[in-house]
């Protein structure tokens, strides 16, 4: 249930804005509005806006270019106990090489209906596979991506072997709502007595909602 | 030389084959829920006698108003009725045209016992023309007679969006189902039937799919690959002997010799990969690149530049030094020992510090999709490069540029040897050209999930790959065999309507490469294969890495830098022994 109640979904949200951030600079610079982090105890470790206009190659997404920072400083291993929060569901090619590369959990904005890799049009992430598959949460701040992507889609692609004219094209604003019948929102998953426990308590609280970050089993 | 037709076979699916295929890929047929019901009655009382007329509701629309009316209904209340393509199939069909099965045995008893109808028992009183000589009784039982053909039937949707009883109950509030005067003529009953999920790909498959399913229509398409006219057309291509065409074969070896020195150089597993471009009839080699997965990252190798340095420049020099020097027997030693140490301190090293199966971004293909954007960027126009510049520029503004040499060691889509380099070097593409647009792949091995994509994200014209990765490759799109169980993924990564770019791709086989003249090369096929399904386990980086396999080998190293005899005229012992074909790859 890729749009199902995220647990402790403040603090993904607090991630979910720093991707959110990354994919307004890519459109600054011409690219593809789509921005990611990767986070590690707590820790933005790779930040990444899609390049492929930079390297004219049509696979250098957020995701990798994330990942090539990451891989400065730190072994591909680090991975499995990372987690992702991009903007746009990765792509079939991303969701394999997450996949791959081990990636503890991912979190997204909307689905990437045209080839998205992960429930948009194929699952790659939990389809039968020599590794491990791991878990997505999607609808954090599911508007803003979707926005980030049409303003992007009203301009001309003009290294296209053929641009289409877009002169004709409105920047649409209404967001049909989530079609699967749950759609989680910020209140579900907040406890809502949390200020009222003891300290104690709320120290146990914490732990529970920290472990409930990790892969669901 | 051979003549092109012993070079390649080609080799397209058969239909029956085909059938298969589209069988293992959806659960091959779809359960549908069909209604029948009684358009005979209303035809029935159309005809001649003023008297009958009468004793249908003259309210009653005409009779094919009915089927509009039911599909309407359908449409309206049926979420997800057409969600699945089944324009193949006919929406009406009449009985004379489907298979005795779907209608199902005639239940004589039950038409015996049943209410008497419409069309066989009007009033008397009012059949009795005055000016008649005969009874109307007989003109009406001969009707029965004529009208029990005329019932339609209709494929209403997939099982799946609605249950038999649900739909029942939908039926029955509205017309002609819904109680009313006429309704006990219009008796509803549903019945599920297995149809095609697909649409078939020949004549022959509708006819026989008619025959046994449903009517099915053929529309001169393939929707599993591109129009058999295309394939064809584009194994002449392939095919066609002329000084400028690269032969398949070549490019295989092409590939295979890529793979061979990454792994030689402890970098990856012997897997490789040759971009071509085809430029009316003219082909030019664009990048040729090996897999380089277990090439330790800088951050997993604290020692890496030097030993970098030392795989890439100081081995080399090391065997050329050795050539130079007369070839002493010791130098030589030296250097093979050299390489042995290294390559089991890369093993030790990828082992403790890398993820299982390696830094993935250094597949064969991302690497070779990675040197054609450095080829196009190198030799941009003003505007493409200003362009990729502001780019960059954005880049370094949100403060990602930060290390460039990381970044390059990360995806690594610069030559790591002089084969690679040798061909990285030319500015031999097409300038200001899309990506991969339209360029030729060939692949000693199916390329992954990731890597299929990379190629659907490249644009790329034709994939050519040799051997089939069961557990990890994304192009083919079968899934289970009916001898051998599971046969692939059933990605067919190559050719899906749902994605934004779909091309032509072809397993290629050698049958026999036992009796060929680079048997020696120790490739046996089948040890091949057992090393890439250990790579699927994430085992390869312990068990595969090769290193130090192939020593007797290191001599010949002085070949990766010449040109190689890749063109089909030049190209003499390449074909003898083997009987290679091209299957075409449908999804």
């Amino acid at each position: 249930m890729v749009f199902g109640p995220i647990p402790n979904r403040e603090y993904h949200e607090g991630f979910m804005r720093k991707a959110v951030e990354m994919a307004e600079l890519a459109l600054l610079s011409d690219e593809t509005p789509v921005g990611c982090v990767f986070v590690h105890n707590d820790e933005v470790i790779g930040r990444g806006i899609n390049g492929t206009n930079a390297s004219l190659n049509g696979t250098r997404h957020a995701e990798f270019v994330a990942l090539a920072e990451i891989m400065a400083k730190h072994p591909a291993s680090i991975l499995q106990d990372t987690d992702l929060y991009v903007t746009v569901e990765p792509c079939i090619m991303c969701a394999s090489a997450l996949r791959q590369y081990k990636i503890r959990a991912v979190y997204f904005g909307c689905l990437n209906d045209r080839f998205g890799g992960c429930g948009g049009v194929m699952t790659v992430h939990q389809d039968r596979g020599v590794d491990p598959p791991y878990p997505v949460y999607g609808g954090l701040f599911r508007e803003e991506a979707i926005m980030l992507l049409r303003k992007f889609y009203v301009q001309e692609n003009n290294k296209a072997p053929d641009p289409k004219p877009k002169k004709n094209r409105e920047l649409k604003t209404e967001i049909l709502p989530i079609s699967t019948p749950k759609v989680a929102t910020p209140t579900v998953s907040t406890p809502d007595v949390e200020p009222k426990l003891p300290i104690l308590e709320r120290a146990a609280a914490a732990a529970a909602t920290a472990n409930m970050k990790g892969p669901a089993k | 030389m051979n003549a092109p037709s012993t070079l390649v076979t080609a080799l397209v699916r058969k239909p029956k084959g085909f059938l298969e295929h589209v069988f293992l890929l959806s659960t091959f047929a779809f359960s549908l829920a069909t209604a029948w019901y009684g358009v005979k009655a209303i035809m029935a009382a159309l005809p001649t006698s003023k008297s009958s007329t009468a004793t249908t509701s003259p309210s009653s629309p005409p009779p094919n108003k009915h089927a509009e009316w039911i599909l309407k209904v359908i449409k309206d209340n049926v979420e997800g009725q057409d969600a699945l393509d089944l324009q193949h199939l006919r929406r009406f069909a009449k009985p004379k045209f489907l298979p005795p099965h779907v209608i199902g045995e005639r239940d004589r008893i039950k038409e015996l016992y049943s209410v008497p109808r419409s069309w066989d028992a009007g009033p008397p009183s009012l059949m009795q023309d005055s000016e008649s000589p005969s009874w109307e009784w007989a003109a009406s039982a001969r009707k029965r007679n004529e009208s029990r053909a005329p019932t339609l039937y209709l494929l209403i949707c997939p099982t799946n969006v609605i249950g038999v009883k649900d739909l029942h109950d939908l039926l029955l509030l509205h017309p002609p189902f819904v109680s009313s005067p006429d309704s006990w003529s219009y008796p509803l009953e549903l019945k599920e039937v297995t149809v095609p999920r697909l649409a078939p790909t020949s004549p022959e498959q509708a006819a026989a799919w008619s025959d046994e399913y449903w009517p099915t229509f053929y529309r001169k398409t393939n929707p599993f690959g591109a129009h058999p006219a295309t394939i064809e057309k584009a194994e002449t291509e392939l095919q066609e002997p002329s000084t400028n065409n690269v032969s398949i074969e070549a490019m295989m070896q092409l590939a295979e010799q890529a793979g061979d020195a990454t792994e030689k150089l402890g970098y990856g597993i012997s897997t490789g990969c040759v971009i071509v471009e085809r430029v009316e009839d003219q082909t030019e080699i664009i990048a040729v690149a090996g897999d380089a997965r277990g090439k330790p990252l800088p951050s997993e190798n604290g020692a890496c530049v030097s030993l970098e340095d030392l795989s890439l420049e100081d081995l080399e020099e090391d065997d050329k030094g050795t050539r130079k020097g007369g070839g002493g027997a010791f130098a030589k030693k030296t250097a093979r020992k050299k390489r042995k140490k290294q390559g089991q301190k890369l093993a030790k090293l990828a082992e403790e510090h890398a993820c299982t199966s390696g830094n993935v971004m250094c597949h064969a293909v991302m690497r070779a999709i990675g040197m054609v954007g450095r080829k196009r960027l190198r030799i941009a126009s003003q505007p493409i490069s200003t362009r990729a510049q502001k780019a960059e520029a954005g880049f370094i503004s949100a403060g990602l540029a930060h290390d460039e040499k990381a970044r390059d060691a990360f995806f690594l889509d610069l030559p790591v040897n002089a084969l690679e380099q040798q061909y990285f070097d030319k500015d031999n593409i097409k300038a200001d050209g899309y990506l991969c647009l339209k360029l030729e792949i060939f692949l000693t091995h199916e390329p992954c999930i990731m890597c299929s994509m990379a190629l659907v994200h490249s644009r790329v014209g034709r994939v050519i790959f040799k051997h089939r990765m069961s557990e990890t490759g994304g192009l083919t799109a079968e899934m289970d065999s009916n001898d051998s169980g599971p046969v692939g993924l059933g990605y067919g990564l190559c050719w899906r309507k749902e994605l934004n770019w779909q091309f032509m791709c072809w397993e290629w086989t050698a049958a026999n490469r036992a009796g060929s003249a680079r048997a020696g090369r120790g490739k046996d096929i089948d040890a091949m294969n057992a090393a890439h399904a250990t790579l699927g386990d994430g085992r390869v980086l312990r068990n595969g890495h090769r290193v130090n396999g192939n020593t007797e080998d290191i001599e010949d190293d002085d070949d990766l830098s010449q040109e190689h005899d890749i063109y089909h005229d030049q190209d003499e012992d390449a074909n003898s022994g083997m009987n290679p074909s091209l299957t075409y790859v449908h999804v």
